[in-house]
């Protein structure tokens, strides 16, 4: 799982241009919509496509991913159970 | 018209008002030198693409010069290739048998979002324009149509040629024009 | 104040400003859903032509039926105004050029490249080219085609409704995407009767890039400005984007109210057409004016987006 978050953070910060952020700057737990990262809907966009590319997860609905992306920890726990690749 | 303020970007160089400023990095890299330089607290501009770099880092450097960001009422921006550089970049995501389209990509894919990064980041309400035009000389005549049209009720635009046709390759002069 | 002299729309809905009027009047919609148009791209509901269409042809044939004296159009005294998104094949400058080089025009055009507002600032723009005695016609021409370049784009925004849309309904999903080209053409030269275009007014909401202001701010300020010496009262017909997303159609609404025009009808046209983006806002505004002449005398159309409006009135 561990593992699971720090790649995955390397991966969000890839796919959201955060230039010189490492994952070290980025709280598991915190949230990353409003004050943590400060990401927006277009941003959700990208990690429902970062979900698909990197994971095999599809998630039509985009309502659904408010839960998921909590936090990073609630992004990893959501694809280590439903992960196609 | 009038212009009070003036700048050239190159891959190369930077001239504001008449005056080069020195640079040590140079193609896209420069763009994110001049960034830390005189912006550094709007991390939105990482997430934009070279041609909203190059307008965004050319209006900030020209407005932070005076204190007519206030003033500015509308931005009127042309080039020749629209958003090329971009849309290219968004067709690497959707390539045959690797369809992952992006939507930080495809929000650029527009040539005047970058008359609405700047519109954003000064608060300007007015009118934002983008043309496609031949040459940067034609511009000349559209603004100045803007500038006397009844409704635009403007006063003091910040126009100019803004292009960037690939990664390394871009051009901006931007000038603050008055209407006296 | 400039006046129009001529118009055409090409639609999957038909050939002729008349016979897409025709079709609204029916109520025949262009919508339908494509399963395998593009490799790739999920299925989605658009108007799209039966067999695709080239882009520069396109608006040659458009320009054709709009104007009758075709002499004009090579004259020095006429300038080309193209509106577009992507162009032909993302390429935008090339078949303006080619366009008018097609009629012989000597003038270099103008692309207007203002997202979904293109359609209503070109109109814009040539009211001032002409105003400002630069020429004294200007052939606005507005057109898209739609490619998996597009269809893609709008999919990854979720922007894209699986069935017809809804403009204004709280069951509204979201947008379909559509293509047509249409021509409409201006004139300095005084006319007795007829549409003329009085004013027209574009404005930033400056709030996001792609969510539009909470207030309606930069469409309200464009209804104000176009507004200036005029009741609500006066105006009989409402042209409004309407693309049928939450936020747009939110949007325009409290800009409506604001601007105390929440009596006046409202046309909204995407369910027909779908969003013809760089086409939109001169489609609309045509058909705005075949709607209005039935029993209509003045309107104002089209704004969204970056937000831009326009105010016709018929003599």
């Amino acid at each position: 799982m561990e593992q699971l978050i720090e790649q995955l953070k390397s991966q969000i910060i890839d796919a959201l241009n955060f230039e010189d952020m490492t994952p070290a700057d980025i709280d598991t737990d915190a949230p990353l919509f409003g004050e943590g990262l400060g990401l927006d809907s277009i941003d959700a966009l990208e990690l429902i496509m970062l979900m698909d590319r990197e994971y095999g997860i599809k998630l039509a609905d985009p309502k659904a991913g408010k839960a998921i992306f909590q936090s990073v920890r609630t992004m990893a726990e959501y694809i280590q159970a439903n992960r196609t690749k | 018209m009038r212009v009070s303020q003036e700048i050239e970007i190159t891959p190369t160089s930077v001239i504001l008002n008449g005056t080069p400023i020195a640079v040590s990095e140079t193609d896209s890299k420069m763009l994110v030198e001049l960034y830390r330089r005189y912006v550094g607290d709007y991390p939105k501009f990482f997430k934009m693409d070279t041609l909203s770099r190059l307008g965004f880092i050319g209006a900030e450097m020209m407005l932070k010069q005076s204190d007519t960001s206030s003033q500015v009422s509308a931005v009127i921006l042309a080039n020749h290739s629209a958003s090329i550089k971009n849309d290219n970049d968004y067709l690497a995501t959707i390539s045959e048998g690797n369809y992952y389209p992006s939507p930080a990509l495809f929000v650029y894919t527009l040539p005047n979002i970058v008359t609405g990064e700047i519109a954003i980041r000064h608060h300007i309400q007015g009118e934002t324009s983008f043309y496609i035009l031949d040459k940067p000389e034609q511009l000349k005549p559209i603004v100045e149509a803007t500038l006397n049209a009844k409704y635009s009720s403007l006063n003091c635009v910040l126009a100019g040629w803004c292009e960037c046709s690939k990664a390394d390759t871009y051009y901006a002069k931007l000038q603050i024009i008055w209407n006296n | 104040m400039v006046y129009c002299i001529g118009h055409s729309i090409i639609s999957p809905l038909g050939e002729g400003s008349l016979a897409n009027l025709e079709a609204v009047r029916t109520g025949r919609s262009g919508l339908r859903m494509y399963d395998h148009r593009f490799a790739d791209v999920e299925p989605f509901c658009a108007s799209l032509f039966d067999e695709p269409q080239a882009f520069v042809p396109l608006c040659i044939r458009s320009v054709e039926m709009a104007v009758n004296e075709q002499s004009m159009l090579s004259s020095k005294d006429t300038v080309f105004i193209l509106s577009t998104t992507k162009g032909d094949n993302l390429d935008l400058w090339t078949p303006a050029q080619t366009i008018a080089e097609h009629f012989g025009n000597p003038n270099p055009p103008v692309v207007v490249s203002n997202a979904c507002t293109s359609g209503v600032c070109a109109q814009i723009t040539a009211k001032r080219l002409l105003e400002a005695g630069l020429y004294k016609y200007a052939v606005v021409v507005g057109c898209d085609i739609q490619t998996r370049f597009i269809v893609s784009g709008f999919q990854s925004f979720k922007a894209l409704s699986p069935e017809p849309c809804q403009p204004f309904s709280p069951e509204r999903k979201g947008l379909n995407l559509g293509e047509a080209a249409a021509t409409i053409v201006y004139t300095s030269n005084p006319q007795p009767t007829g549409w003329r275009l009085v004013a027209g007014s574009i404005h930033n909401d400056a709030n996001h890039l792609s969510a539009p202001s909470r207030t309606g701010e930069g469409a309200y300020r464009c209804l104000t400005d176009v507004m200036t010496g005029v009741k609500p009262t006066d105006i009989d017909l409402l042209g409004v984007h309407g693309t049928a997303t939450l936020y747009n159609d939110a949007m325009e609404q409290t800009a409506i109210e604001r601007a105390g025009l929440q009596q006046v009808p409202i046309s909204a046209l995407k369910p027909f057409f779908g969003h013809t983006m760089g086409a939109a806002g001169v489609v609309e505004t045509i058909l705005c004016m075949l709607q209005a002449e039935q029993s209509f005398v003045k309107m104002l159309s089209g704004f969204g987006g970056v937000n831009a409006a326009i105010r016709m009135l018929c003599e």
